[in-house]
């Protein structure tokens, strides 16, 4: 374990505000990410996981600095984010969107795409950038010869491969890959995360992924956050995750992934709704209101911030999803609790 | 979930596809999509149809509802025993063709004998238009008369779709009209294949209730709006008495007349167009122009100026923080009436030119607006659902667990949560009972969690009503979730095709092990490199004869020139027999 993390999040709050009517006055403010403390490892990748409108990408690129922070700071080794010339922070830190074809220029050739950031930080030029773009695309398992072609030409999983040259082009610390395989095929996904597996360990580069499938979360991370509506609920090391989930939205996560053996189908009913709306959140443990847990009620005048159970393994301590927690009151928790749980994390 | 050992429904088929062979016409030739594809869904089944993306999954299924572009060469599509695909006989075609030349020719020429007519020589080239006019006619009729058969199927295939077979698209929002709620567009397949129940309101009881529905309007805005309504009524009241004021001579109103009134309500506008005639002169002595003549009136500019920034003061900065920050700031309850600003501005306008206007003016107008308004209220009462309509509809939306179908029957598309919108597809799908629903990966842009309601809900709407469903997907996790069988296709054939338990025990074709193999699952090896199927599947235009899986492998030799056969190796598992394929331990992955 390296002595110092990579990067700091500390309190980090962004809020978008609601504007209306003819002045523009705000109105309320879309809570995407709500207080949120993580550590990132140099050399390690850190998976963020969590369902459509929780806050994952917004998270994301709060982090990276593509949009300013409403409270709380990001710490990039020791310095603030803010604080750190823009250009200097593009170099160490790249991201891959999600959509490979919306992120390219389609008038502009591959060769372009993937030396622009070279050009444009005037790292080399002519002969120079094709030699090294060239290099770039033979890491990618694409080929030289690919350089003259436009993204139009290219599958999506040849696209994200030209993504990532891109994003390698500057030889960064850190890459921020935002469901980068959601939109391949799995074969092709498969093909990608092995890619990435084996940059990372040539680079020792630091990633964070973030998807909303906990099943290519937990293959190449080494440990995992669970965010729902702008917090994190659960973060661990991705086998203790997987092996002892805590928090009920976790175990909701696991249970929905469809397994590939017809023997172990699962006949539990999966959750019920939707996120809720981030503009008015309900108070206290938001999954817990989504489930209509008796306990809620309990959670709204706690201190929800994660807590340590076990060595590296945090959950947030709500009465309605999990069992750790004071039960202040004098009650014995565990017990109430698990009568409390519904029928399908119960089950097993 | 597994019901299929009961086995009443086995050996009746709902949709066989047998050989079919369709190909695209594209700039570049003919592109072979499909290559003799046989596909069977048996009634109350979930066959699963799995394959990456180009190997011409969505292609049969399009085929098999005629929706597809593309042309059949062979092959049939038989619903339920009824043939799908259409082939006009031959001569049928040579006659189309025929007519339709005759026609565009016939067209053309009458156009020019017409303008020869009027130009040249009236006599003559009358006669020649009327012939050309009654040849181009009569081959259009031939034409229309030879498609016939071609019509019937279409009416025919017309009442196929959404009747017997649905389909689920990938993208419920662009499937999904954004212009209409969700009930009207639920209730339009049901009203275009007779599923709806009888109107609860008779004909000639709607046609009454259009009639007097302005009335019924106005009524209904006092009954949930009163305080708006009471306010507009005043409003107008005080119009029509101020209009007839000028006939007031006792009493302490006594000489009041319209223009007094009017000049007290353009008090304010008075002022306004004081104000900016100030700040024109301002810029004019900005702008360094008539100094002179303004020195004299010195006073008079000191006094415009100070009065100028007060009002900027107390209007923009009174009104901006109030207003700035709304509801937000604590609600008090000036604040809550700031947002009625605007509003109030329009409504003193909107009086002030009343009273301004004449009175015969005013009327005209306001007649003209309620006669033009009237057609258009009764329509709009028209295009209204019945209410038993709208109750079947949210029967429907309750019967795909949809919380609160009330108020989401009344939502548009963009209103609803991507779950919730997939949902109203499957609703507005399975609105008719159709026997069987064509689902084209119904989850892939949804998240896990989403994806398990909606699987789930498929389930259940199996079990309940027995309806087959073709699931087509490229996730091997949905596919043991859900199905009884599974079909592989590979670059427009089927390699394999059992059982669900089957496939995953005992797959057969390297391209099925393929695809197990990369699906990463929670009981993997964390970190441990992926087996992936090198490469992509190539280009329908380079497709060869033979195995086109061991062309991707990059594998040489017979294979590749004759088809592998597709054969039945145990009972029930068919696959295609390539040798090299079939040989577990010639599997490269990467």
């Amino acid at each position: 374990m390296p002595d110092k993390p990579l990067i700091e999040i500390r309190g980090m709050k962004k809020w978008f505000p609601i504007k209306e009517g003819m002045l523009a006055s705000v109105r309320s403010y879309v809570r995407a990410v709500d207080g949120v403390n993580l550590e990132i490892n140099r050399g390690e990748t850190l998976g963020v996981v969590g369902e459509s409108g929780c806050g994952k990408t917004t998270l994301g690129r709060v982090l990276m600095g593509l949009i300013p922070i409403t409270e709380g700071s990001v710490i990039y080794s020791g310095s603030d984010i803010r604080e750190i010339p823009n250009k200097e922070i593009r170099r160490k830190m790249q991201i891959v969107f999600q959509d490979p074809g919306g992120s390219m220029n389609p008038r502009i050739s591959v060769r372009s795409i993937v030396g622009e950031p070279l050009q444009v930080n005037g790292i080399c030029e002519g002969v120079e950038l094709t030699r090294k773009v060239e290099e770039l695309l033979e890491a990618v398992g694409l080929k030289a010869e690919h350089m003259t072609r436009f993204p139009h030409e290219f599958s999506g999983g040849q696209k994200q491969r030209i993504a990532l040259a891109r994003a390698l082009s500057l030889d960064p610390e850190f890459i921020l890959l935002d469901e980068p395989t959601s939109a391949l095929d799995v074969s092709v996904q498969a093909q990608v995360l092995n890619l990435l597996e084996k940059i990372q360990k040539e680079r020792g580069l630091t990633f964070v992924f973030i998807s909303h499938d906990l099943a290519v979360v937990r293959h190449i991370s080494d440990r995992i956050a669970v965010m729902y509506l702008g917090k994190v609920v659960e973060l661990a090391d991705s086998d203790e995750i997987y092996r002892n989930p805590l928090h009920a939205y976790t175990k909701a996560l696991i249970a929905a992934i469809p397994s590939p053996d017809p023997d172990a189908r699962s006949d539990q009913p999966p959750v019920e709704g939707d996120v809720p709306s981030p503009v008015d959140p309900p108070p206290g443990c938001a999954f817990g209101h989504r489930l209509q847990h008796p306990d809620w009620e309990k959670s709204t005048k706690m201190d929800l911030s994660l807590r340590e159970v076990s060595p590296g393994h945090w959950v947030q301590p709500c009465p309605c999803c999990t069992d750790q927690y004071d039960g202040d009151g004098g009650e014995s928790p565990e017990q109430d609790v698990a009568d409390g749980l519904p029928e399908w994390v119960r089950g097993e | 979930m597994t019901r299929r050992t009961g086995g009443d429904w086995i050996g009746r088929e709902v949709l066989e596809v047998e050989g079919l062979r369709v190909h695209f016409e594209t700039l570049d030739g003919s592109v072979e999509a499909l290559n003799s594809v046989d596909l069977r869904v048996d009634e109350g089944q979930i066959m699963g149809l799995v394959g990456e993306s180009g190997c011409g999954k969505s292609v049969t299924s399009l085929v098999s509802i005629g929706l597809a572009t593309c042309e059949v060469d062979e092959g049939s599509v038989r619903y339920q025993g009824e043939e799908l695909l259409f082939r006009d006989n031959p001569s049928n075609i040579l006659v189309q063709q025929i007519s339709e030349r005759i026609t565009a020719f016939g067209v053309m020429a009458a156009i020019f004998s017409f303008f020869a007519t009027i130009l040249v020589e009236p006599k003559f080239f009358s006669s020649v238009f009327l012939l050309f006019l009654s040849i181009t006619s009569v081959s259009w009729l031939v034409g229309f008369w030879s498609k016939s058969e071609s019509r019937k199927h279409q009416r025919y295939m017309r009442w196929v779709r959404g009747n017997e077979i649905s389909m689920i698209f990938q993208e419920p929002m662009s499937a999904l009209n954004p212009l209409y709620k969700v009930s009207k567009q639920i209730s339009e397949v049901m009203k275009e294949h007779d599923r709806l129940v009888e109107a609860e309101t008779p004909r000639i009881e709607r046609i009454g209730s259009a009639l007097v529905s302005p009335f019924s309007i106005i009524r209904g805005a006092f009954s949930t709006k009163p305080r708006q309504s009471s306010v507009a009524l005043a409003a107008l009241l005080f119009v029509y008495a101020a209009q007839l004021s000028g006939e007031v001579t006792a009493g302490p109103l006594g000489g009041l007349s319209k223009d007094h009134i009017l000049d007290w309500f353009s008090a304010p506008i008075t002022l306004f167009a004081d104000l900016s005639s100030w700040i024109l002169a301002i810029g004019t002595v900005m702008a360094g122009l008539e100094l002179s003549s303004l020195l004299d009136d010195s006073y008079d500019l000191t006094y415009g100026l100070f009065v100028i920034i007060i009002e900027n003061i107390v209007v923009v900065g009174g009104i901006g923080s109030i207003y700035g920050y709304g509801k937000f700031a604590g609600a008090s309850r000036i604040s809550n009436l700031s947002l009625y600003i605007p509003h109030a501005i329009a409504a003193y306008l909107a009086v002030f030119l009343m009273i301004w206007m004449p009175l015969s003016g005013l009327s005209a107008i306001l007649v003209i607006c309620a006669l033009l308004a009237t057609p258009f209220i009764i329509w709009a009462d028209f295009l209204r659902l019945d209410p038993a309509h709208i109750r079947q509809v949210e029967g429907i939306l309750d019967d795909v667990r949809i919380p609160d179908p009330k108020s989401v029957a009344n939502m548009y598309p963009h209103e609803l949560s991507g779950g919730m919108r997939q949902r109203v597809m499957i609703g507005m799908m399975m609105a008719c009972e159709p026997k069987l629903l064509i689902a084209d990966e119904p989850t892939t842009a949804l998240d896990v969690t989403i994806q398990a309601q909606i699987l789930n809900l498929m389930k259940v709407l199996r079990d309940d009503k027995g309806t087959a469903i073709l699931l087509i997907t490229h996730d091997l996790g949905v596919i043991a979730e859900m199905c009884d069988d599974v079909t592989v296709m590979y670059a427009g054939r089927v390699v394999e095709r059992a059982s669900v338990r089957e496939i995953f025990s005992n797959p057969l074709h390297a391209y099925t092990r393929g695809l197990i193999a990369c699906t990463p699952s929670l009981d993997s090896e964390r970190g441990s490199v992926l087996p992936a199927i090198p490469g992509q599947v190539a280009n329908p235009s380079d497709f060869v004869s033979g195995c086109r899986f061991c062309q991707r492998m990059d594998r040489e030799g017979e294979t590749l020139d004759n088809r592998p056969e597709f054969l039945e190796a145990s009972e029930g598992h068919w696959v295609e027999s390539c040798p090299i394929c079939l040989d577990e331990s010639q599997d490269r992955w990467v």
